[in-house]
């Protein structure tokens, strides 16, 4: 047996270290800092951006139209996030406690259909959702109702197309907290006398708290930002801050603006993984061994 | 007889030619301006490869030219105003004449407009008009006649309009009696009031498949290209087109080399290519507009060269205007566009 190099391990180690960095310099931080200068000079529609620096991006952030697509789009983000909590929940409950073959099998069955490009997917709710489309005809066709309702191009669809692209990353955080909900802890409060909601309001619940707030982040935050759903299924009105964020790339050309608005998203976004990351050690140190008030 | 013992004879001479040229061209043109064996054709006849990309708004092309400065891409098709702009900021080059031989089966009457004196630096493509379009299976075309009619409230939440903030404005402007092409912000700001009532009925922007929502059932009445209507008529006759009373919105797509281009030669070479009669021909029947191009004019089915919707008679073009550049005042338009589109 040979000792290994000790040299070559370091060189090695050297070498992700590098190249994570590297790598996170490149497509991480460099990117962001171009975004943020930019997002500091002053539009020029030939030359993209020009200096002097100013703050006045950041001041056309805060005019009220663009208030309201702020609380608009987090509205439309919010309500796909509790539609898709609403599904995931009991769906990532039911899957967990299944066998683990059958586990893997129904997750396999449940990312297949994400295998196909999203904005292909996206077409195709169009062909369901439309006048003409799969639901209208059978509703219509079954006597349910005798005019085909508007759904494609409203917000309603955009909601459904939000939905349906997020849906696994509501329930994957959510399938991890329930794989570590232990079974005895449910099964010890039955023999003292707790029903099942208490036991789900007392034990369940907050023990799938962070899965719950994982899933809700990693749905919410995307939800904001993407444009082409909005776009396809919401008629290419300015719903979502990608919309907007896209429109002063593309076809205004204001881009401090634009990445001004930019910023302020991933700002928004910053503050609520310190939430997240506040909640997270709440729910922990509730009831936990690390509890002052134990 | 004569042209075709001249198609052969260019064909004996240019076919070694062809094949030595090798060589590529990357062309940027709008989704669904072109039929689909053309470039097959090109890159038969030429030996020089095409890469096609696409985009659905001028703004779009003109922002993607800007960043990579003017380069990537071998021939644009701006419409007539951004033709004008982007000659002013000398991000399309002038074209070589003598690698264009086939501008002679060009009509004059499109030739050398106020957008490009001389053609210095486009070459038109198609032209085509943007009016109404109705699904007749679904409502009376008889009644339809103008513009106004798209903020009747009886329309709420049905309408189509083009995701094009010129062609949109276009409208508004025309109603108020005032010049499309205006650069004056009060028109402007007239024009955004009005089309701030026209909101309510929008149901959505397109400029990338108008026809489709039409076809799809989903929109029964808006806007829509000529071209547009032409397409979905081959699947469905119920799909019309009305121009209208205050006149169509007129526009030309014209072929252009970046400032950048890498393969200026091949670039002729196509442009060049597009204007072969039986080409431009075939570019008409496919995608439904009108062509510049008179040789193949003369050369399509009656029933195609008489159709109005195509080929729109002299009282409906003069009563319609073509769109022009409106230099700064651009960005007034766009203001005002972002706006709508919140629903402001």
């Amino acid at each position: 047996m040979s000792r290994p190099d000790f040299g070559q391990v370091l060189s090695f180690r050297q070498l992700v270290i590098t190249l994570t960095l590297g790598w996170l310099t490149l497509m991480v931080i460099a990117p962001h800092a171009l975004v943020i200068m930019t997002s500091f000079m002053t539009p020029d529609t030939e030359h993209l951006a020009v200096w002097p620096l100013s703050l006045e991006s950041y001041s056309k952030v805060l005019q009220p139209i663009y208030f309201d697509v702020f609380f608009h789009s987090l509205w439309l983000s919010a309500v796909a996030t509790l539609v898709c909590l609403l599904i995931g929940y009991p769906f990532a409950y039911i899957l967990a406690k299944q066998p683990p073959w059958l586990r893997a099998v129904l997750l396999v069955l449940m990312m297949v259909p994400f295998w196909t490009n999203s904005l292909i997917r996206t077409y195709a709710i169009k062909l369901i959702l439309g006048k003409k489309g799969l639901i209208n005809s059978l509703l219509v066709s079954t006597g349910i109702i005798e005019q085909p309702i508007t759904m494609l191009y409203t917000e309603f669809a955009v909601i459904v197309g939000l939905v349906y692209v997020l849906l696994p990353f509501m329930v994957l955080p959510l399938i991890a907290s329930f794989e570590k909900l232990s079974a005895d802890l449910s099964e010890a409060s039955k023999d003292l006398g707790a029903n099942a909601a208490q036991r789900f309001i007392h034990i369940v619940l907050p023990l799938t708290a962070p899965g719950i707030i994982a899933g809700c982040l990693i749905v919410f935050l995307p939800a904001m930002g993407m444009f082409y759903v909005a776009d396809l299924l919401g008629g290419a009105k300015n719903l979502l801050l990608g919309n907007v964020i896209k429109n002063q790339f593309l076809v205004v050309r204001d881009w401090p603006f634009g990445s001004a608005f930019s910023i302020t998203l991933i700002v928004m976004m910053a503050a609520m993984l310190w939430l997240y990351v506040l909640a997270n050690r709440f729910v922990q140190r509730r009831g936990g061994l690390d509890d002052e008030n134990l | 007889m004569k042209n075709w013992i001249r198609l052969l004879a260019t064909t004996v001479i240019m076919a070694p030619l062809a094949a030595m040229a090798g060589g590529k061209v990357v062309v940027y043109n709008w989704s669904e301006y072109i039929p689909e064996d053309t470039i097959e054709r090109f890159t038969a006849e030429t030996g020089i490869e095409v890469v096609y990309a696409t985009y659905e708004s001028n703004e779009t092309m003109y922002s993607k030219l800007q960043l990579q400065k003017n380069a990537g891409y071998d021939v644009v098709v701006p419409s007539t105003y951004y033709v004008a702009k982007m000659a002013k900021e000398k991000m399309i080059q002038p074209l070589q004449k003598e690698l264009l031989p086939n501008l002679k089966h060009l009509d004059s009457a499109l030739l050398n407009k106020e957008y490009d004196p001389q053609n210095n630096y486009s070459i038109p493509y198609f032209w085509g008009s943007t009016g109404l379009g109705v699904n007749t299976s679904e409502m009376d075309i008889s009644t339809i006649h103008s513009w106004k009619q798209l903020w009747e409230p009886q329309y709420k939440g049905q309408l189509l309009l083009m995701d094009d903030v010129r062609e949109v404005f276009h409208v508004a402007l025309v109603l108020n009696g005032h010049s499309p092409n205006t650069t004056n912000p009060d028109e402007i700001k007239q024009a955004y009031e009005l089309l701030k009532k026209l909101m309510p009925n929008v149901l959505l922007f397109n400029s990338d498949a108008p026809r489709e929502p039409y076809m799809a059932g989903d929109v029964n009445f808006g806007m829509i290209w000529n071209g547009e209507v032409m397409m979905a008529q081959e699947e469905d006759d119920a799909i019309q087109y009305v121009y209208p009373d205050e006149g169509a919105v007129f526009w030309v797509d014209s072929f252009a080399i970046p400032a950048g281009a890498s393969n200026v030669k091949e670039a002729h070479a196509f442009i060049n290519f597009m204007m072969q009669p039986e080409i431009a021909k075939s570019c008409v029947e496919y995608v439904g507009y009108a062509t510049p191009n008179k040789t193949a004019i003369a050369m399509l089915d009656k029933e195609l060269r008489d159709n109005p919707v195509i080929f729109p008679p002299q009282s409906v073009i003069e009563k319609g205007e073509f769109q022009s550049d409106v230099g700064e005042a651009i960005e007034i338009y766009n203001n005002y566009w972002q706006q709508l589109k919140v629903g402001q």
